[in-house]
Parts: structure tokens; sequence; C-alpha cells
């Protein structure tokens, strides 16, 4: 359980020596003070002043006041606040006033990082690579969610959209991937309580009939992964533990990395309130071009007497379709409001947020509601509890885009309609067009169709702090944490009968109705001891506790087809469809034990830890799996100069990733019937009975290094794991009946190198400028498998187009495809792309300059590849825009006639231009006349995503047609077209 | 020092009690599927009523792949096409080839296993069931093992020489089984229907789960027993081709097993057969072959119409008039074209109409009379009792096609006879099972086919899909059999 920041300093490090032994109330003297901010001299809240070496604190209140007892004689005193350089400092004997001006930790060299369940240390202490993220930064620039306002800000992640959709998902890979079809996403703890990031699927397969196959449907829904009800502006700082070591507490759920995010607290003092408003725009970023026909080239292609009747004064038009119905600049709003502030003993944030983000395609949008309550309150002098509460509301229109087997998808079927089409509505009827995909008009489609989500969310939690005892040299603290995270999402999509599409089909219209409904509780109980020895020569804190987690997910879903005109209800259809629903629970109990040891005047850090751990979804589920860690540090103050440090460290540990539910059965299909009666048949997976969780081993090593008194950081690290006990779903020998087997076997590795480094060129009174770069260099191999080399599921649509296969000694994202063909007819293969790019560069710019700031983002992906079938669909129509010439007859061949994919697997070498903000913030007196009785306010413009530079073809890229996917992501199959959006913002504070 | 699990036996007790008392109770961890009945339910611990599901579910299995086949191997027949454009495979595959291991040409495998897997795990299970009777344990063993030629005969009509596996009733983790030959495939085919046959011959006079429809007047298991007659006079046929050396041992059994099947020499019979049955309820498949006129997926080729017979009047053999209609009866100018796909069409398929439009309850034919006659021809061919063979290929000739009787004689030339037989065949099963192009195969004919694109090929044999060689370590395409 992780403790807000704001308390830390009060509760934990104070904690050592905190009671004041009274036995020497006669050497006492009282030192006093005031705090300031050393930019402007503002006092500074929460600063917390202790005598060196010990940790009995004062903390500023709101003026930046101060007032601590000390002993007789010079001693020093080290000041501290969130954000700000530590300074220790020298008190003569008899000094009784101390005032300080502290200086801003530009790169959070200081923060608080968690080593545990209740456990804590400062980031220069910590044994593995620490990744910090200031609220600050991901909430400046106006973004979908919070996944996507992290792309380009951790070294080590691969943060990656699925689509340009408005609430679309977003996939995060730390290190990774670290599985093959196990949970490929990080554990989110929000607050202390374990926050579902899970995606229900919307459901549009059924209008899409992406696939046949349920899960594989549900997967090209581009659905919502659940971290999109977390408002960005409401938190104050995200740390994401990156290695199996940092997260092996949290045993088989840290696989893929721990992403912990602390909310906002309210500070000792007067209330603050600060309203912020944005309006803005988007428009379509990029997007496939067409081509352009005359009567000669059209002939060559379709019916002359069709072609002929399209033409326009003897000549063929080409209209741009993909603007006709993206072309769009819609409006974007956000208001936020946030109440934060507390007494001596009660704190309190409280924030309402609402936003509306409009879609480039017709009908499309995200609109979220936000309200969240956080409060401390301090019940006596050991006792402390925090409560946090937030609400959600998330109403979500995606349109209909992604793969498609009936012309529902805008994206998909726009590449069967040549440019001489035209789709516009005539006297208020769209035409239905006579070359093209199941008649599929796609503006008819945006205009009229409804793929609608919408999420009610309840998110609480609770810690109480008990500092049980506490002496000179000991402290017990017991910490009992829990909390729920419950939501329900409904799903609507409607498609109806007048889409031309639909009119194709015997029963037209089709409206889907599904519901899930989500529970994860929660709780866990920390015993955290400190022990000091009188020659203070180490520190050593023991903590042991227990954790449970309970999760349950309930979908439903009910289709009907053959619809009343203008009928929204799915009861008004003639045919319905079976209803499906699908129960799963998962329940997870651990122990865990840890030992931290700091000596040599906190030169050395040790931590050791293990955790046991029991879950339903295993094949045993009273088995318990134990996760062992152990890591180091060492740091050498001063050793570039001063004020600089270096710090070596490595670091071992072990996590797993749990089975998903369900993999361990074998299932009858029900819900069918044939003449009338119900009927079960096997069903097509396999099931792993006595299925293990895959275990991941890292070890780590890096060197952290912070130079010029902190205007320059670096953290270098090197970071190798491996997976064993793979959980693979292969594909047997289909003779066999199924077509999908789960078992455990296997073992994969991956070699990380990460680069974080930041510098201060500028720092004057008026020009502060902050650079930061990230480079993350990932290598993936298969080292074994327990079974031959196979297509994952997923894997692609045939070797002619490009597809995942997995194999020792190969990366498990590469993507290999036909090339040509043996004189039998069969096809050769290769490799010909690794979805994996080569490596990943950042670059943050954040220069300010008098009350002018200005920041940029940059972010260079070398290398990778996408199966880009949303060039294959273009280049099999013959519609490329270079289709006349040899470059695009080739490619079109390779579709029709040669059956090999090497032009659709394509490099995804990019560089975007992700986030630019410029912000002024108002002098006192336009402040005080343009928003009486604020204290200060700032305007700016942002924008993100405003540049694109690649060769890919079509729109992003960065999609996924599958959804978040361990491995077979990068398949483009008519995404969402991603969007660049500019906002125009105003905050002021109260 | 205390051991780990004396230390965790007793965080335990404290667990205990934290459960009883805090927060949420810690929930039962034997989750078991709340989802879905189990396999391991239905083979360890069967009954009656559970395996009645399960005979309904073999129905559902065998029907599977059905609308799938016909127009694929349809495709490939050039008697339509599959312009959904949704995969460009439906219709690159089959008209300008070569087919993939996966998607098209990877098609009618899994499914037919997924059957056999049904079928198997009910044979498994049925000799467990407690409460049946013998006679009901032999019906249903009759029946089950009926179901399992059916979907096997499609495996091997597209694979044809490749062959395929039979001994497929094995763990999923152990080797799979073995290749074998195109004749044993048959071989075994015709294996299981005898032994069906005699389960069914001893099976009592009703079946202990309901019987659906389209099997109307096969619904018991004397009556069933015709169907698996007929069955096997077809799986004979197909033998006979395969491996001529089988010859006239080949042709006598086939006549031998139609004489216990349902054929008959009345025309008013040739809709007669065993169907599969499709319906728009709940838990359903509709048959997605009955295709409004302006739907945009299955069209007919002309060539059906090219190469038809004339009837008395000039109109095309009424087989063609039944079948086909234009995509708009009253402008047959109405066309659609896919881009991509070098011509435009203009011509739908009305086999599975009901009172003039698309019905998707309409039932997709296993095997009919009319198919039996024609087998009993070829039959009869096979053995060169021409005389014979000409009296069923009139019957269908000229009372399905309304055409003029066939003006072969005793003394025409065999490849004529052949000729004869397949024309009756395309048209009296066209766009059922997909018979132009296995019977153009089956007899060399191959190139008789329209290629109908430019550089354009009609494939052979459908390939053994990439998940099953690659399985057997063969890389995404195999021939074990190095046929």
């Amino acid at each position: 359980m992780r403790k807000p920041l704001s308390w830390t300093f009060i509760s934990l490090l104070p904690l050592v020596l905190a009671a004041s032994p009274g036995g020497l109330a006669a050497q006492e003297r009282v030192l006093t003070g005031v705090v300031t901010r050393a930019a402007d001299g503002r006092p500074l809240v929460d600063a917390v002043v202790t005598l060196a070496g010990k940790a009995a604190g004062a903390q500023t209140d709101a003026s930046g006041r101060y007032s601590l007892t000390i002993p007789e004689g010079a001693i020093r005193v080290l000041v501290r606040a969130i954000g700000y350089k530590r300074q220790e400092l020298p008190v003569a004997a008899d000094q009784t006033e101390l005032n300080v001006a502290m200086v801003q930790d530009v790169f959070n060299l200081e923060e608080v990082v968690i080593t545990g369940q209740a456990t804590e240390t400062e980031r220069r202490s910590s044994t593995t690579s620490t990744a910090v993220v200031d609220g600050a930064d991901v909430s400046q620039v106006q973004s979908q969610s919070l996944d996507r306002a992290l792309q380009g800000r951790i070294a080590g992640a691969n943060i990656q959209t699925n689509s340009g959709a408005p609430g679309s998902g977003v996939q995060v890979q730390i290190r990774g991937p670290h599985t093959i079809i196990g949970n490929a996403q990080p554990l989110i703890v929000v607050d202390g309580v374990i926050y579902s990031n899970v995606t229900v699927a919307s459901g549009l397969s059924t209008v899409t009939a992406s696939s046949s196959n349920i899960g594989r449907g549900n997967a090209q829904d581009d659905g919502t992964n659940r971290l999109a009800d977390i408002n960005p502006d409401d938190i104050e700082s995200i740390e994401v533990l990156k290695s199996a070591a940092a997260g092996s507490i949290y045993g088989s759920k840290a696989a893929n990395g721990v992403v912990i995010i602390h909310t906002k607290r309210g500070s000792t003092g007067k209330l603050h309130a600060t309203l912020s408003q944005r309006i803005g725009f988007s428009e379509l970023l990029r997007g496939p071009d067409f081509r352009v026909f005359d009567t000669a080239s059209a002939f060559a292609l379709f019916d002359s007497a069709l072609v002929r009747s399209y033409e326009v004064n003897g000549k063929l038009p080409a209209y741009d379709h993909l603007r006709e119905f993206a072309g769009n600049k819609p409006l974007s709003y956000e208001s936020q409001l946030d109440l934060a502030g507390g007494s001596a003993r009660t704190r309190y944030f409280i924030s309402g947020g609402w936003k509306k983000d409009n879609g480039i395609v017709g009908n499309t949008g995200a609109e979220r509601q936000t309200l969240r309550a956080n409060v401390s309150q301090q019940l006596n002098d050991k006792l402390t509890l925090d409560l946090t509460t937030a609400f959600v509301r998330n109403d979500n229109d995606k349109g209909f885009t992604n793969n498609d087997n009936t012309g529902a998808s805008v994206t998909y079927s726009l590449a069967y309609i040549p440019s001489f089409i035209p789709l516009k509505p005539v006297n208020g009827v769209y035409p239905t067009p006579e070359i093209g995909y199941f008649g599929s008009n796609p503006l008819q489609t945006a205009r009229l169709a409804t793929n609608n989500e919408k999420v009610l969310r309840y998110t609480g939690g609770a810690t109480l702090t008990w500092n049980a005892w506490t002496t000179d040299r000991q402290a017990l603290k017991l910490v009992a944490a829990g909390g729920g995270d419950f939501f329900s999402q409904k799903n609507k999509i409607i498609a109806p009968p007048e889409l031309t599409f639909e009119q194709t089909l015997p029963f037209p219209g089709v409206i889907t109705v599904g519901n899930a409904d989500n529970q994860d509780l929660n709780w866990n109980l920390n015993a955290v001891h400190t022990f000091v020895p009188v020659s203070q020569s180490f520190r050593a804190t023991t903590a042991a506790g227990v954790q449970y987690e309970d999760r349950q997910l309930n979908t439903s879903r009910i289709t009907a087809t053959g619809i009343l005109p203008g009928q929204t209800d799915v009861s008004q259809g003639s045919v319905v469809s079976a209803p499906q629903e699908v129960r799963t629970t998962e329940r997870t109990l651990a122990f865990y034990g840890q030992e931290q040891v700091q000596a040599l005047r906190d030169r050395l850090i040790l931590v050791g830890s293990f955790r046991a751990e029991r879950s339903s979804v295993l094949g045993d589920p009273n088995k318990y799996w134990f996760y062992p860690r152990a890591s180091g540090a060492y740091r050498f103050p001063d050793l570039l100069g001063a004020g600089s440090e270096v710090k070596l460290r490595a670091a071992y540990g072990q996590t797993g990733n749990l089975p998903l539910f369900g993999q361990k059965f074998t299932s009858l299909n029900g819900g069918q019937t044939y003449g009338g009666n119900g009927g079960t048949t096997v069903g097509t997976t396999s099931g792993a009975q006595g299925i293990e969780p895959e275990r991941v081993k890292e070890f780590e090593a890096g060197v952290d290094a912070d130079l010029w008194n902190g205007r320059a950081t670096l953290q270098a690290t090197w970071a190798r794991n491996v997976t064993s006990n793979l959980l693979l779903s292969r594909t047997p020998a289909t003779s066999s009946g199924f077509n999908e087997e789960f078992l455990n076997g296997g073992s994969m590795r991956n070699i990380s190198v990460e680069l974080a480094a930041g510098v201060v060129p500028i720092q004057t009174s008026s020009v502060n400028w902050i650079a930061r770069a990230t480079f993350t260099s990932l290598r993936n191999r298969v080292l074994s498998l327990a079974v031959p080399g196979f297509r994952p599921p997923t894997a692609g649509f045939g070797l002619a187009f490009g597809e995942f296969f997995i194999q020792p000694g190969h990366s498990a994202t590469q993507i290999i495809g036909t090339v040509g063909y043996d004189s039998d007819g069969n096809p050769i293969t290769k490799v010909l792309g690794d979805a994996n790019p080569d490596f990943r560069i950042t670059l943050a710019n954040d220069v300010t300059w008098k009350h002018l700031a200005f920041s940029m983002l940059w972010d260079w992906q070398q290398g990778g590849a996408a199966q880009n079938q949303t060039l294959s669909l273009y280049d099999c129509n013959q519609l490329a825009p270079d289709q006349g010439t040899p470059v695009g007859i080739k490619r079109a061949n390779a579709c029709l006639q040669d059956g090999v994919a090497t032009p659709f697997v394509q490099s995804t070498t990019f560089l975007k231009l992700r986030e630019v903000s410029v912000f002024w913030t108002l002098p006192q007196r336009w402040v005080q006349t343009l928003f009486p009785g604020a204290d200060n306010a700032r305007i700016g413009v942002t924008g993100r995503n405003l540049l694109l530079f690649t060769d890919y073809f079509g729109y992003d890229p960065e999609s996924s047609n599958f959804g978040a996917q361990a491995i077979t992501r990068n398949i483009d199959l008519g995404p969402y077209p991603s969007s660049r959006n500019f906002s125009f913002n105003v905050t002021v504070g109260f | 020092m205390r051991t780990l699990s004396t230390s965790l036996a007793r965080r335990g007790v404290l667990l205990a009690a934290l459960c009883g008392g805090l927060l949420a109770a810690c929930g039962d961890f034997n989750v078991t599927d709340p989802n879905n009945p189990t396999l391991d339910d239905l083979v360890k611990h069967p009954t009656k009523a559970k395996l009645a599901v399960a005979a309904t579910g073999l129905f559902i299995g065998a029907r599977s792949d059905v609308t799938s086949l016909i127009w694929r191997f349809g495709s490939m027949g050039r008697e339509g096409a599959n312009l959904a454009g949704n995969n460009q495979p439906d219709y690159q595959e089959p008209f300008f080839g070569p087919l993939a291991t996966t998607q098209f040409g990877g098609s009618e495998w899994f499914v037919e296993y997924a059957s056999i897997r049904s079928i198997n795990t009910y044979l498994d299970a049925v000799p467990r069931a407690p409460d049946l009777s013998a006679e009901e344990r032999a019906a249903s063993i009759g029946f089950a093992q009926t179901l399992k030629a059916v979907s096997l005969f499609y495996v091997i009509e597209g694979r044809a020489a490749l062959g395929a596996p039979v001994d497929v009733d094995r763990a999923v983790s152990a080797t799979p089984a073995p290749f074998v030959s195109e004749d044993s495939v048959y071989g075994y085919i015709i294996g299981q229907l005898d032994e069906a046959n005699d389960s069914l011959l001893a099976a009592g006079g009703s079946f202990p789960f309901p019987m659906p429809p389209g099997f109307n007047g096969f619904d018991t298991p004397a009556s069933y027993a015709k169907f698996n007659r007929a069955l096997a006079a077809r799986a004979w046929l197909f033998r006979a081709t395969a491996t001529p050396a089988c010859g006239a041992t080949c042709y006598n059994n086939a006549l031998t097993a139609l004489a216990g099947s349902f054929i008959t020499s009345n025309a008013a019979d040739f809709r007669v057969g065993a169907y599969f049955d499709y319906s728009t309820n709940p838990g359903d498949v509709q048959n997605e072959l009955a295709e409004p006129l302006n739907g945009t997926t299955y069209f007919a080729l002309n060539f059906n119409v090219d190469d038809a017979q004339l009837q008395a009047g000039g109109a095309p053999d009424q087989r063609v008039v039944d079948k086909l209609s234009f995509i708009d009866p009253g402008d047959t100018t109405v066309s659609y074209q896919l881009s991509g796909f070098p011509f435009a069409v203009n011509r739908k398929f009305t086999n599975y109409f009901s009172n003039g439009a698309a019905d998707q309850s309409a039932p997709i034919p296993i095997i009919r009379d009319e198919e039996l006659v024609l087998l009993r021809a070829e039959a009869n061919i096979g053995l060169n009792n021409l005389a014979a063979a000409i009296t069923d290929l009139n019957l269908v000739r000229v009372n399905a096609g309304n055409l003029p009787p066939t003006t072969l004689t005793g003394a025409s030339p065999k490849a004529a006879f052949i000729d004869e037989l397949l024309y009756n065949r395309r048209y009296s099963l066209l766009w059922e099972q997909g018979s132009r192009w296995v019977d153009a195969r089956r007899y060399n004919l191959l190139n008789t086919i329209q290629v109908a694109v430019p550089n354009g090929e009609v494939p052979t044999r459908m390939p053994i899909p990439a998940d099953e060689c690659a399985a057997r370590g063969l890389g995404t395409s195999c021939n074990p059999l190095g046929t």
C-alpha cells in the first residue's frame, strides 16, 4: 500500500526518532523560520525540517513557518519538500532562527519511490531503475486518456494506441513482451487500490462479422481499456515499476510492470481552488490517398458501361471519400475544478471534471465526467486514515471501423470504392455504390451508425495507518488498506436497416446490447518494523503482510437483426440471436516478507523480499508459488564534483503472470439449437487442467548519475528478463478437432537497454530550459518451446499477407510471409519484419522565459514493422494512388497474381511531434482585472500529435486491429483515423 | 528455526481469522466453469439426457462447414463466386490461385475434424450412460458413426490424393494421427458406414434423442440406415475414381449399397433425401447461401447458362431456369463489380429461395434421390451396363432438365458417357455440393472448367492447412504422403 506523498515525510521518515525524550528537556531550545520557494519567494507549505541524522521533524504551515525543538550546541538540520532539493544547513549553538529558500528538484531526484506494499524510499536510495512522471506532465496537453499522455515519457516502455478513435484502446508494454497469450498489460494501482484496466469488447463484431470466432471478433472491436476512466488532471504522480525486482512484491500481477498512480492530496492551509477550461478542435492527421482514374484506366478494371454511367461531362470525377466523412474539424471542451485545502489534522482534495472530445468521423466522440474526493484525517497522534473516492461516467461513440466482413467498417469499405463513384446523398438518399463492398456507403454509415459505450465507475479505498510503537531505535507501523473498484459498462450498437450494406442482407439492421459488470475487491495488511542501532550504522526496515484480491467480471450480450425502421431497441428486431453470458472470477491470496537495509551512512542499500501466492485460475488453486527478489545499490556522493552523485545498482527478481480465467477448462459449447432442439458441441479450445503461472526472472543493472548540482541527470539501465513456463496457446494439428490448445512450456527473453537523461542547459532568473531524453531498445528472442513453431492466435490473415510466427531462436514479434512458391506450388516464407522497433528516442524540452512557458515532446521510433492490411486492401483492389505506376502494379500483382506478402509488411519508422504547449502566466495586475479574487491565472495553446513523419502507407504506423496484444499488435486493417488536436486553455487559481 | 511451511501454516490460521472478520471474506478458490458444460462431465458422467443434447450437437457439427464447402468448391468449379471481398483470398485463391494453406485453401478441414471430435467424444460417452438400453446404445452409435462419415467425406473430397488422417480420436497432446491415402480414407469412411449400418439394424424402433425436420423419413434407425447406405454408395463410387484398380468391386458395392438406400426411379421423389436444417431461431444458424437478389456476396457465373443444353423451346436446361436469376429480373443490364475482380456479374442463385424470396431457413441437401439415380448411372457406366445407365441419365435429363433424351447409345464412347454423367451431376447438384469441381478432378477433366480470369487457374485440390503441417513440424505447407 502506497501512502500519499504528502504524508510520507510526516509519518514515515520521522518515525524512527519522532519521540522527543522528556529527560532531555533541560537542553532543548526552539528553532523557527520560514521556508520559501527560491524561484519566487513564496512560502512553501508542508516542507519538513528535521535534525540531520535524526528524523524528528516539524512541518511548515500555510505561511511557510515552522518551529522545531532542537538540542543544545551546534547542529545541522535537513530541510525537505516534495519537488524540491533537500538542503542540509548548519545551526549555530546560539541560533534560533533559520530561513530557507528551496530550489526546485527538476528531475525528481529526491522523489519517494516505493519498495514494497507499505514501504518506500527516496529515489536516490532506490535499488532499481525508477520512472516517475509528474501529474503536470500528463495533464498539461489534452489527451484522451492517461496512457496516451504517457507516450514518450518512460524509458523502457512501449506505449502504443490501437487506433485514433476517441477513447480507443492503448497498450503499454514495459520491457516486454513477457508473454505470448497471457495478460499483457501492466498492473495499475491507484492510491493503493488495484485498478481494473480490462477491455470489455463493444460487440461491434456482431455487425462487422470480423470473425465468426467470438473471442477473435471481440478483439477486433477496438475496445477501450478502462484506464480511460482516470482523469489525468487528478494525478499527482505516476511511478512505473519496470523490473521484476521492483514489482516482485506484486507477484503474479507484476510480470508486465506496475503503474502506480497517486492522485492529488490537499495541503494544510487555506482552500485553493483551480478552475481550468479548455476548448479546442481536432482534424484528420493523415490518411491514404486515392487513385484518380481516367476513362482508359477505369475501363481496364471495370465494366465499361458501369464506368460510363459515372462520367460527368465526359470525364470521370475524383472524390476524396475519406475527407468526405473524416474531414470534420470537431470541437472539444474540457472543464476542471479542483478544490484543495486542509487543517493541521485534515486535508482534502475535491475535483470535478467534464470533458467532451468530438471525433473526426461523424457521430463519434468521447465524453467523461469525473468526481473525486480524497480526504486524509489524522485521528490521533498515532492513527491516520486516508480515504479516496472517485466516480466516473464515460460515454463514448466510436463509430464503425477496423476489420469487417459485411461493409460496416467505414475505413474498410473505403478501400473498395473507386474515387469516381459519388457517395454524397442526393435528395437525402445515400447512393449504393455499384462498385464497392457489400454496397456499403461509408458516408452513410458514418452518419447513421451508432457504437455507444457508457461506463459508470466507482473506485474507493481506505488506508488506516497505525504508528503502533515508537522508541528511540525502533518503530512499528501497521497499515491496513482496502478498496473496491466497481464499474458497469453498457454497449449499444445500432446499424439501422436503411444502411446500404444492411439492405443487401436478408434481415437488414442490427442492434446489439451489451452489459458488463466488474467488481474488484482487494485488501492488504502490513506490518513495518524499523530498527536503527545505537551506533546508527544502519537502518533496517522489515515488512510483512498479507494481500487478498477478488476480481469478478460478468458480461452479457444480445443481438437482433431485421430491425424495424427507425427503432433503436433490441426488442424491435425480427431475428434474435442466442444471448451470450460470460462470468469470470479470479481470487488471489498472497503473503510477503521484505527486508531493507541502509548502511554505511546510507550509501549501501540492500533489499530482499519474497512473496508466496495462490490463485483460483491456476490448475491447482491450493498451491503456493514463490517469487523472491534481491537488490542492492551503492552511492558515491560527490564523486564527480560537489553536489554530484553516482549510484551503481543491481537487482534480481521474479514475478509471475497468471493464466486468464477459463484457460484450464475444456468446455462444451452450449447455446446452440438445431431443428428446434438444444445441442452441445465440443469446444474448439483444449484447456490445460494443470495450468501454471508464467515466471519472469529479471536481472537489471544500472548507473544513476546526478551531475552539475542537480542540473543534469543520467539513468542508464541494462535489463535481461526471461519468461519461463510460458503459457502457450498453440494451434495443434487441427485434425485433432481443436484449433487451440493451452499449455505451459517454453521460454522467451528480452534484453532492454534504457537511458533517461535530463539537463538544464540554462537556468537564470528569467530563463529556464529543461531538456529530457529517453532511449529505449528492446530485443526479444524465443529461447525454447514445448511445441513446434506455431502461429499465435490472431497471427494475421494468411501468409500471403504476412503473419506472426513463434519459433525458437527468433523474435516472438517477427512477421513472416510468403515471398514466392517452389516448383510444387508450396509457399516459400521468410522473415519480413519485426513488430518490435529497433529503438525509440524521445526528446522533451521545457523552456520558460519570464511568464512564458514553452514545451514540446518529440517521439522517434526507428524500425519495427506492421502488417499493413489497409495497404493490401487498396492494392488488391487496385485503388492505391500509385496503381498506375510500375511500383503500384507490382504491389497489386503481389496480391492478385503472385500471392506474396513482401509489400504488405511495412516499416513503422516514424517521427511524431506528440505534444506542444505555450503558456503565459498572466501578470498579477491582469489577473486581478480579468478574474477578480483570483490569485493567479495562465492561458495557453496546446497541441497533440501535430506532426507525423513516416513512409508508412495509410493512417498511422501505430495501430492494432486486435487491440492490446502481447505479440500480435501492429496489424493495421482500416483503423479509425488518427487526429491532430489543438486546444486553447485558461487556468485560474483562487 | 522455523520452516517456511510451518510459518505459512500459522499464517493460514491467522488468515482464516482475518477472512472471517475482515472486509470481504476470502472466496472459494475452487472455481468451476460457470459458463459452459464441460467435456469432462459428459465423458465421465453421461446420461441419456446429456447425450440427447450432444446428439443434436452432432448435427450442428456436421452442418457447420456445408455452406462454406458449397461456395468454395463452387468457386473452384466456376459455378459461382464469393465477391464479398471481405477477404481477397475468397476469390483470389480459387480464380487466380495458388490456394494458400491458411485462408481459403486451408478451409474444409478443421471444422470437419471438430465435428469428428464431437462425434468421437459422443461415441466414448455412450457406452458409459447408465440409463441407455442396449438398443438405444446401438442406435446412438450407428447414428454417430454415419455422421462421422459425412464429415470425413467432405475432407477427402477437397484433399483427394493428399490423403487425410482418420485415426484422430486421441489426446490433443499426443502425436497427430498419421496421414493415410485417399483410398484408405474412403475405406475408413465405408468401414464406419458399414459398422454403423450393423448397429442401426440392431437398434430397435427409435432413437433416444429427437431427430430434426431435415431427417423426416430417416428418423428411425431403420430408415436412417437407408440414408447410411446412400452415403456408402457415394463413397464406393468416389473410391472407384480415386483407385481405378478397385474397378468392378467398387461399382458392384455401390450398387449393393444403393439397393439398401432410399433410391427410387420416380422423378417425383427427386427431392426426397436427408437435409441439413437452418433457421432464424436464437442459437441456430441461417443458411447463408440464401441471399436476396441484391445481396453482394454470392453470384452465379454465366458459364452456367452458356454451357447449358437447350430445351425444346430454346430455353436453357430447366435446372438453370430453376436455380438462377438475374440480379434484377426486370433489368438484365444491372450488374455488380468488385474492385480487384476482373469482370462484372449479373446473376444470382435462387436454390435457397421460398416463394420467390431468399429463405434463410431453406434446408441444404446432404444427399437426395436425384443424386442417387445419377450414382446408379455412374456405377452402371463403370460396369459397362450402358443401357441401364442411359435409362437413369434420361430419367434425370428429361425430368429435371426438361431436355430431350440423350443421343448416347450403347456404341458411344465411354468418355461421352462420362461427359453426359458429369453434365447432369453439374446441373442437378448445382450450388449444392460443389460437385462440378470434384467430379472434373475425379475424371481428370479439370481442363474443361473455364479459367475465367486472366492469368487464372483452376486448382486441382486443396492443400493441407498450415496449422496441420506446422503441428507436425513440416513447415507451413506439406504433403506428408508425397503424392
